[in-house]
């Protein structure tokens, strides 16, 4: 049904390895191209926001009520633990502590999502110009985004901690265990490499460690909800859920080193 | 001014690709609107038009997806060339001949996509790969209709 004549074949081979030629300069390519998109895609997240602002007036008057007593209830503890950490800061300097430097950070709006279902990320309006680099680590107050995996001029995209493609070294806060975490496309996040001696308990809470180079040390990941045992049988894994709602997502920061 | 006019939709169907509400989201999953388009393009316009215009909006695609390898390029440009190869042997006039072919595209540019990723060492649960091979393609075959008529009007 199928038969090729070996003219059209060849045509078709050819024009394949074209695409890939293309791909090569692919960088050249995407910046121009990310350039078109940027201004309605900022357009249309701008028009959603609003449109579901109107839509979704009760529920969101509901939650603002709500959170407005939990904001009452944070300022008077923040203002406890303004407390301690200027007596902390005290402490530290009758110690002699070195002074360690707080995070920089970039605000950014989330402009557009994945295009497709196999792949986690999403694309944020900063870029080059505000000093926003490929590796880069984006976070949210709550917690791990995920880190920048090609930054444009004005567009960055971000692949999220619950792509395939995410390796995280981590660590259960309460006993010290170390794991890699990585996505499964899921709403849920995997811990793999765990012994069978693991001291790991559903409700751990899991954050970045000191070994991975490309995250700083204690960023919250998630909290453990599940602990099964690998196909192997050698090794334990753990289901994580991220702290960070990653399906609805709006506003990140990017923290520049 | 027709070329331009599918240039176009390429750019706002990606667009609206990229900013698909949630609410619209079925099982976390969201329709391959440029594929629907590409398979479109073979049904309303000649060969040659469809072919680069699918091979576009693969181009289009995959400028906005992580990795670096052009899978949705090469694969829109192979679909687009076995539908007008398929055209010639079957009749494919009836709207649900239509609607099969986009879920047979769509089925085997999943599965594809998903293969690759797969092969490059990510874990994906069984679950997941075939929600996402599924549950994609059937959502896309059900709303190419709208993306037929709006191809038909351009390419007329």
């Amino acid at each position: 049904m199928f038969k090729l004549p070996r003219k059209t074949l060849t045509n078709l081979i050819l024009a394949c390895f074209a695409v890939l030629l293309v791909f090569n300069f692919l960088s050249c390519f995407k910046n121009p191209a990310q350039k078109l998109f940027k201004p309605q895609l900022s357009f249309i997240s701008l028009v959603k926001r609003e449109l579901s602002g109107i839509i979704f007036y009760h529920r969101n008057m509901l939650q603002a009520q709500r959170l407005q007593n939990n904001v009452d209830l944070l300022r008077w503890r923040l203002f406890e633990l303004r407390e301690i950490a200027q007596e902390n800061a005290r402490l530290k300097n009758l110690l002699n502590f070195k002074h360690k430097s707080s995070l920089r950070l970039v605000p950014a709006r989330v402009i557009g999502r994945a295009i497709d279902s196999w792949s986690s990320s999403v694309v944020i309006d900063k870029g080059k110009y505000n000093g926003v680099r490929s590796g880069m680590v984006v976070i949210s107050p709550k917690g791990l985004v995920g880190s920048i995996v090609e930054s444009m001029d004005n567009t960055s995209k971000v692949l999220l901690i619950n792509d395939p493609n995410q390796g995280i070294s981590s660590i259960v806060q309460r006993s010290r265990q170390e794991g890699l975490v990585s996505g499964t496309l899921g709403s849920n996040l995997i811990m793999r490499y765990l012994p069978d001696e693991a001291q790991i308990v559903v409700g751990d809470v899991i954050v970045t460690s000191e070994l991975s180079q490309a995250y700083p040390k204690g960023l919250l990941v998630g909290r453990v909800v599940n602990i099964g045992r690998e196909f192997s049988g050698l090794n334990r894994y753990a289901l994580v859920k991220p702290i960070v709602d990653l399906s609805s997502i709006e506003e990140v920061l990017v923290i520049i080193p | 001014m027709r070329n331009l006019f599918f240039l176009l939709t390429i750019i706002i169907l990606a667009t609206l690709g990229l900013n698909w509400p949630i609410f619209l989201n079925f099982f976390y999953c969201k329709p391959d609107l440029l594929l629907i388009f590409m398979v479109a393009l073979v049904f309303y316009t000649d060969f040659k038009t469809a072919l680069i215009f699918g091979i576009l909006a693969g181009l289009a695609k995959d400028v906005f997806l992580p990795w670096r390898l052009p899978v949705n390029t090469i694969c829109f440009g192979i679909w687009s060339y076995l539908i007008y190869r398929l055209g010639r042997q079957i009749s494919t006039e009836e709207n649900y001949v239509r609607l099969a072919v986009v879920l047979a595209a769509g089925l085997l540019n999943n599965f594809i996509v998903g293969l690759q990723s797969v092969s490059a060492g990510n874990i994906i649960p069984p679950g997941i790969f075939l929600r996402n091979l599924i549950i994609v393609s059937v959502y896309s075959s059900l709303l190419s209709p709208l993306i037929f008529k709006l191809t038909k009007k351009i390419a007329a």
